[in-house]
């Protein structure tokens, strides 16, 4: 079993947004150091890397140790998708209790918005998969794209449990007020139901209000072991346990649209960590989709299957909500970053940094999740705040 | 375009589409298509069948197993409509309807749902299999409603 003996010591993101000609390298770079220097950390102490850039950069954790001039005893680029990025904490506290590394750098970048714009492919076809299964039986019947993957799912869903298209909207403007207080958010105007009704359809059930942001930008986190982090500036945030769940067998079998990977993978971090749903104080939901952040809510436990978008709607999501959820704006609004500026948010939540209009009060444990890889890979992460 | 019964579905899902380069696991299941026949890999071992086409039975990893004709019928399981088009040649077919057929054999495709408005496409309501001949020699499934979407009483789950 995992003895809890790592921390999370530094946190950081680079620009967000819209970041003319950044390379996701580049960016990675930004986010790392700054982590470090957060950390109260020297470039000599660090000795893993645990990274992931964009799907066609070969070993960018090699990339990354070349621009900062590091050796590392552990080190690799993950291959999970969106699930990534918490593995990588995962995979960074386990390499810290074997004593494969001291001090690891995890963290992930893009530079979605800039490769866009290059290509001029809005109208093209930007979404050609790579992977020649997926050309076969998917591209051949006009099938593209992230969004549909996740429509089909949310649209199960809807005609299973009975979820409605407003519910997915209050996880829009929910998720949109948090961005509001954040500075940093890729979008910070109020989103109203009206505008979120009259979105731009995409894929049914889905408009551009249910789809998360196109962003260059880049997080990093440091994680070493506890005894070490007491010593360095920040309250320490340990990680108290972890999961990870892959429904390898697919997205369109069983019943993996509408109960997904975060079902088992929460099971597993709830027993890892030794708590249950209701000490968790706040989320941090991979918001690929408003679709994905509801069917968490359900599957992490928050409320019951198929209740979601009633507990959505009643304001569950909000800074005094049952289960504030996504406080940064998450990837719908502050900008997608594949899940990395959840674990960010997760511990500057529990570091207690922000004013009060952003502070979940009190916060003492966080949940972060991670999904992606063709929609069936996901990861957990319980962080508490040290002392 | 081919004159059988699946020129509707041709007129309704459109060509030109992107042709699937078959693999040597996929040759058998297109070339069934091009026939107008609908067949999956069935395990002679263990008896459960299985789709996208590969050489082991995923339940059993036995390698024995047999091309078997299905009866083309089973019930939408999921579904999207596409409002906006990922690849210029799709701008003329917006809206179409990309969806998750459950076999009554058991396994699901992803296919096309034609020969119903997009409105009255509903989960769970009963479907067969037609063919749309895209190209020489290449043909993509389909599927129809089985009974008319507007009657009351279909499209339940
Ligand atoms: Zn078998």
């Amino acid at each position: 079993m995992y003895q809890r003996s790592a921390a999370i010591v530094g946190a950081a993101h680079s620009q967000l947004g819209e970041v003319p000609g950044s390379t996701a390298i580049g960016l990675m770079a930004d986010a790392a150091v700054a982590a470090v220097v957060d950390a109260g950390l020297t470039p000599s102490d660090i000795d893993g890397i645990v990274v992931r850039g964009p799907d066609d950069e070969y070993c960018f954790h090699q990339q990354l140790g070349e621009r900062l001039g590091l050796n590392a005893s552990f080190s690799t680029s993950l291959d999970n998708g969106g699930a990534s990025q918490s593995l990588a904490v995962i995979l960074a506290s386990l390499a810290i209790e074997a004593g494969l590394a001291t001090a690891v750098l995890c963290g992930y970048a893009r530079n979605s918005w800039t490769r866009t714009r290059r290509s001029g492919s809005r109208n093209a076809r930007m979404n050609q998969s790579t992977h020649a299964r997926i050309r076969e039986w998917r591209d051949s019947f006009g099938y593209f794209g992230e969004p549909a993957t996740h429509a089909l799912g949310a649209q199960r869903h809807m005609a299973t449990y009975g979820t409605t298209k407003e519910h997915l909207g209050h996880v829009a403007v929910s998720v949109r007020e948090h961005a509001t207080r954040n500075p940093h958010a890729q979008i910070r105007w109020p989103l109203t139901m009206d505008e979120y009704m009259d979105g731009r359809p995409i894929t049914d059930p889905f408009g551009i209000y249910d789809c998360s942001l196109r962003t260059d930008g880049a997080g990093a986190v440091v994680v070493t072991d506890v005894a070490r982090a007491r010593d360095l500036p920040h309250t320490p945030v340990i990680v108290r346990g972890f999961g990870s769940q892959n429904n390898l067998r697919g997205w369109t079998v069983d019943d993996h649209m509408v109960q997904t990977a975060a079902k088992a993978s929460g099971e597993l971090a709830y027993r890892s960590a030794d708590v249950s749903p209701s000490d968790i104080d706040t989320a941090q939901l991979y918001d690929c989709f408003t679709y994905m952040l509801l069917v968490q809510i359900e599957d992490y436990g928050f409320c019951e299957k198929g209740e979601g978008g009633e507990f959505i709607s009643a304001g569950a999501l909000g800074l005094d909500g049952e289960i504030p959820t996504n406080t940064s704006g998450g990837q719908l609004s502050e900008g997608h970053v594949e899940g990395m500026l959840q674990v960010v948010e997760g511990v500057r939540q529990l570091r207690h940094e922000y004013p009060a209009e952003r502070q979940v009060t009190d916060a003492e444990l966080a949940l972060v999740s991670g999904h992606g890889g063709n929609t069936v890979c996901h990861s957990t992460l319980i962080l508490e705040r040290g002392r | 375009m081919s004159t059988s019964a699946s020129e509707t579905t041709a007129e309704s899902v459109g060509a030109p589409r992107t042709i699937p380069r078959p693999t040597s696991e996929s040759r058998y299941f297109w070339d069934a298509c091009a026939r107008h026949e609908l067949v999956i890999q069935r395990c002679t071992s263990c008896g459960r069948c299985w789709f996208p086409p590969s050489n082991h039975c995923q339940y059993c990893w036995s390698e024995d197993f047999a091309w078997t004709p299905v009866s083309g019928r089973g019930e939408l399981y999921t579904f999207t409509v596409f409002r906006r088009a990922y690849a210029s040649e799709l701008v003329e077919q917006i809206p179409y309807v990309v969806g998750v057929v459950e076999l009554e054999e058991g396994p699901r495709l992803i296919t096309n749902i034609t020969e119903c408005e997009t409105a009255h496409v509903r989960v769970g309501m009963p479907v067969e299999v037609v063919f749309n001949d895209i190209a020489e020699g290449f043909t993509l499934h389909a599927f129809r409603p089985r009974e008319d979407p507007q009657s009351p009483g279909t499209g339940a789950v």
